[in-house]
């Protein structure tokens, strides 16, 4: 999983966030969670590459954030989606199953298709 | 962590550096906690779960640094959309408001128009003539050797430095390691220039004579054809050729490309015109324009009378080189004194050497930058256009002050509004901002308004300065320059009212009773800033008002002063008989039958020569050894002369004090005579009289057979120096240009043109030039016309201003205290009471004014004591004016406001409040 390309990698990530989100505001911390918990803790990145994508994320306006009260009385800054956010999140999404859905068609092809 | 206490969703505008970090900070530090808190619970201990938490999260230095770069990124994008938005809600509101109050905003554009465009007229002047360099590359290289402002001097006599003969060009020329190119350039005598086929009527463009280097070393392409090469100095004589300017080009030829190649003829000698110069070359004198640019090897072709190109006694040119890459000025400068020194005294005959050793002493050699060229007028200007400088810019203060006065009553007037706003939270800064931009946007269109006041303005400016001629540019510097004012302007009048309009007590604003500031807050309170403000501008007002008293008087003074000559009778004709080859004989013949032919002109009662005419510029001198004297030093027994005709004196109206005139018998059959003028008497003769003694000059001896009072020279403000006429007729030879003295009894403006015809008729070929006296010696105080006439313009301004200033904050004060006034007059004030009341309180502030202003006038005035002719610093009448004309002002100024407190009635008054 660490092999992986960085680009592809922080397509996902962001698409990842944008949906553990759609459910209500969390902290980083509890996005990191739902993460875990969704992917089933396969995706073992560091948790801190997260909060890089979150401040872009924050700076392109998909989602904004707001400082508050946890569930343990901490101080921690929350996220929400913005209107842009869903609507990105819903494009990233179709985008994102059509190249899966493609690479996967060339990944398991048996036999190379005729070339002109 | 710290936890911020109640605040549950904390509202954030603006985030500073400091915050971003704190913030970021404190988001990774909740969530390394919040996974050492798990692992703790899953059984590690506190250390451990922390350290296996910090692993987890990865490189937390990268990642913090990244939060940090995109927060900060995000910050300064939001504070740029920031300033934007609020700069342009500002220029829209300004705008608005400048449009809502067109009448105000009319006066504060007129005002600053005036203000501005002043100064920028003036300037232009300053950068035309004192700032700028050639336009040619790289000035900086450029060096004058010589004085830059004798541009047409001619020198016959003794070897000197100032300007040179050609045989020293030459020596520097060849000699110098240290200049990288060097040319010569000097005057020529008037230009009959004849350029078409059949043309009848010689023309008299401006030439200049140039060594054939002159457009290599100051790096000037031809537009057109070709420049000088070093063929141009070989032989004399061998030259035939010209270059004529570009300007010149466009205006006599028509831009006629056939212009080059022509042939054309000047003063009888064939030309052709080779080239013309590059359209950015304006010529190597600022001030003067040059037309045609002649090799200085046909200098005796077209001067055939008079050879100067072998002649070290004659003195002529001036000098520009442009340094070899490395040397400095310093070692330029030496090298050429070196040179020069020696070529000096190699050449100078035996007896000459101790005097010429003592020039070189005297007179060290000036070696200056050539950046700006040579000028004439920039000598002459230098400190005239200081002293306009410095009055434009009093005015400019005097604006300044008036429209602070306006912005701070208007910025007063809105003080509840400025004080609710700032209640509901709006940022002072932002406010502040928010006048600033009302300032500035006025200050930025007055200055544009001013830019083209000034185009007119500096034109006017030119004119008076008595013959420059320069094109006034608005080129960049000078409209940095108006924008530079504008800024400081609009910072002037604009920063402390809108600081003012922002400083307000909140519950004073909201007093239902209360008027929104008070008095003292506002400005008109017993020392409110308005009526500072009007002191200020009253004692500005009194500097400007004192200098043009002084300079006005010191004008009259010098067109009034005794001459010792009768300057309203008299007309000077310059004639150069040299050029048409007169010598000897036949000129004496000439002189007496222009003599003659004047005489017989109607109008004309008398007429006389001489080699040396009054205020025309030419000056002769010389050492002499007089009976009985003995001088200590070799200045003693220097002495200007002149050589002139019968019954000078009594022509030129000068009084004889003792003695007797010259006259016919004093020729080369008669005794040698000579009179002296009153000073030589003095000097020579403290203890007697100079009558019967002799004189010895140019190994010939006179007797001194009348003294004369002092004839001024040429400069109004020199002291007399010493002087002896010697009769023309007993000298060796006349001079080939000589100056005709005539008396008329009438206007002589009348009668030049019949004198010139009458004189032509001798001679059609002869040079002539016909000025009255009165007219020379204008022209030698032009720049002092210009001084006081333009500062008298200022000072009728700045008064004006002064008083519209001491009218607008009295009518504003008097407003205020409407009701005041009604209560008086209720409680039994006579309307009299009321107006002496209000007049007092402003010939108060014009009192004010006049102390603080007085001692800063005379402190002034002793800096340009030396423009003052005859004037003491404490010259009571002009004190006096300034002072009468002032008060009458304010009285004015004061008066209708007086009246409109007086003619309130009670009741409307009572009212009021």
């Amino acid at each position: 999983m660490a092999d992986i390309d960085v680009g592809l990698m922080r397509g996902t990530l962001d698409l990842l966030i944008l949906k553990a989100l759609t459910w209500g505001p969390r902290h980083g911390y509890g996005v990191v969670e739902w993460i875990e918990h969704a992917t089933g803790a396969a995706l073992q990145i560091g948790e801190g590459t997260l909060y890089p994508a979150l401040h872009r994320l924050e700076a392109q306006g998909w989602i904004e954030a707001e400082w508050g009260l946890s569930e343990n009385n901490r101080h921690a800054k929350f996220y929400k989606l913005t209107a842009a956010g869903r609507g990105q999140l819903r494009t990233g999404l179709s985008a994102w199953q059509q190249f899966v859905e493609s690479a996967s068609r060339a990944l398991h092809a048996t036999a190379s298709p005729r070339t002109a | 962590m710290t936890d911020r206490g109640d605040w549950t969703r904390v509202f954030r505008l603006g985030v500073g550096a400091r915050h971003i970090e704190r913030d970021v900070d404190q988001e990774l530090e909740f969530h390394i906690a919040m996974r050492t808190q798990k692992l703790v619970g899953a059984g590690f201990a506190p250390d451990a779960a922390r350290a296996k938490a910090l692993e987890r999260f990865g490189d937390i230095h990268t990642i913090r640094d990244s939060c940090l770069d995109i927060d900060h990124q995000r910050e300064r994008a939001m504070r740029r959309t920031n300033y934007l938005s609020n700069a342009r809600q500002d220029i829209s509101y300004a705008l608005r408001t400048m449009r809502q109050n067109v009448g105000f905003t009319a006066v504060v554009l007129l005002t600053l128009a005036l203000g501005i465009g002043a100064n920028t007229s003036t300037f232009t002047l300053i950068d035309a003539i004192v700032l700028r360099t050639l336009s040619v590359p790289h000035p900086e290289q450029l060096v004058t050797i010589g004085d830059p402002a004798r541009t047409g001097g001619m020198s016959d006599g003794s070897v000197r430095n100032d300007i040179v003969s050609y045989p020293l060009f030459a020596d520097v020329r060849d000699q110098s390691k240290s200049l990288r190119g060097i040319y010569a350039a000097g005057r020529t005598s008037r230009l009959d220039l004849l350029a078409e086929s059949g043309q009848k009527e010689p023309e008299h463009p401006r030439g200049r004579f140039v060594s054939a280097s002159f457009f290599s070393v100051l790096q000037v392409p031809a537009a057109l054809g070709r420049t000088f090469s070093p063929d141009e100095d070989k032989v004399p004589g061998g030259a035939p050729v010209v270059v004529i300017s570009y300007a010149y080009w466009l205006t006599r030829f028509s831009g006629d490309r056939s212009a080059v190649g022509r042939s054309i003829t000047i003063n009888g000698v064939p030309l052709t015109i080779v080239g013309v110069s590059a359209s950015t070359f304006k010529g190597d004198i600022v001030g003067q324009r040059t037309e045609i640019w002649i090799p200085i090897m046909e200098q005796q072709a077209l001067m055939p009378n008079s050879p100067w190109l072998d002649d070290r006694s004659k003195s002529w040119l001036q000098m520009m080189g442009r340094l070899a890459p490395g040397v400095t000025l310093a070692q330029a400068k030496s090298e050429i004194t070196a040179i020069e020194n020696r070529s000096m005294l190699d050449h100078v005959a035996a007896g000459e050497r101790a005097g010429t050793e003592q020039n070189i002493r005297e007179g060290p050699l000036r070696v200056e930058s050539g950046a700006r060229g040579f000028s004439y007028y920039r000598k002459l200007l230098a400190a005239p256009l200081f002293i306009l400088m410095a009055a434009v810019s009093v005015v400019l203060l005097i604006v300044c002050a008036n429209l602070a006065n306006l912005m701070l009553a208007r910025a007063s007037a809105r003080g509840r509004e400025m004080s609710v706003r700032m209640a509901l939270g709006a940022n002072r800064l932002r406010l502040v901002q928010q006048l600033l931009t009302e300032s500035l946007i006025m200050a930025i269109a007055g200055g544009a308004l001013g830019v083209l006041l000034a185009i007119w303005g500096s034109s006017a400016l030119i004119a008076l300065t008595g013959g420059a001629e320069i094109a006034a540019h608005l080129d960049a510097r000078v409209l940095a320059f108006t924008a530079l004012l504008s800024l400081a302007t609009a910072i002037l009048f604009g920063l402390v009212p809108a600081l003012r309009a922002t400083r307000v007590e909140l519950s004073e604003a909201l007093r239902a009773q209360g008027r929104g500031v008070s008095n003292a807050e506002r400005g008109t309170g017993k020392f409110g800033l308005g009526k500072m403000l009007v002191v200020a501008q009253v004692a500005l007002s009194v500097l400007l008002l004192v200098g043009t008293g002084m300079l006005v008087r010191s004008m009259q003074r010098l067109q009034r002063t005794d001459i010792g000559a009768a300057r309203d009778q008299l007309v000077l004709v310059e004639v150069d008989a040299q050029r048409s080859g007169y010598k000897d004989a036949r000129l004496s013949s000439l002189v007496a039958d222009l003599i003659s032919r004047a005489t017989q002109t109607p109008g004309v009662t008398a007429a006389s020569v001489s080699e040396n005419g009054i205020f025309s510029g030419s000056e002769s001198a010389t050492s002499i050894r007089v009976e009985g004297f003995t001088p200590r030093t070799d200045d003693d027994s220097a002495i200007a002369y002149d050589d002139v005709g019968p019954a000078y004196f009594s022509t030129i109206g000068a009084h004889l004090a003792q003695g007797r005139d010259l006259d016919a018998r004093d020729n080369q059959a008669g005794a040698k005579v000579a009179v002296m003028n009153a000073t030589a008497a003095r000097y020579f003769f403290p203890h007697g009289s100079a009558m019967g003694s002799h004189i010895t000059m140019d190994s010939a001896t006179y007797e001194i057979v009348g003294v004369v009072s002092d004839v001024e020279g040429g400069d109004l403000r020199a002291k007399p120096v010493r002087r002896v006429y010697l009769p023309m007729a007993q000298r060796r030879s006349p001079p080939g240009q000589f100056y005709l003295e005539v008396r008329t009894s009438g206007n002589p403006a009348h009668l030049s043109e019949s004198l010139r015809h009458a004189l032509s008729a001798a001679d059609p070929s002869l040079a002539l030039r016909v000025k009255t006296l009165s007219e020379l010696v204008d022209d030698s105080i032009a720049q002092d016309k210009l001084v006081s006439r333009v500062v008298s313009v200022f000072g009728i301004l700045a008064l004006a201003l002064a008083a519209l200033g001491l009218y607008g904050v009295m009518t504003y004060a008097t407003t205020r205290r409407t009701s005041e006034f009604g209560l008086r007059m209720a409680l039994g004030a006579e309307p009299a009471d009321v107006m002496r009341l209000v007049l007092g309180e402003a010939m108060l502030l014009v009192v004010g004014g006049v102390i603080v202003g007085m001692p800063a006038a005379l402190g002034a005035m002793q800096l340009v004591k030396n423009q003052l002719y005859e004037i003491g610093l404490l010259d009571w009448p002009s004190l006096a004016l300034a002072l009468i004309v002032l008060s009458a002002s304010a009285a004015l100024a004061g008066y209708l406001p007086a009246r409109r407190a007086a003619r309130v009635g009670p009741l409307v008054a009572l009212r009021e409040s």
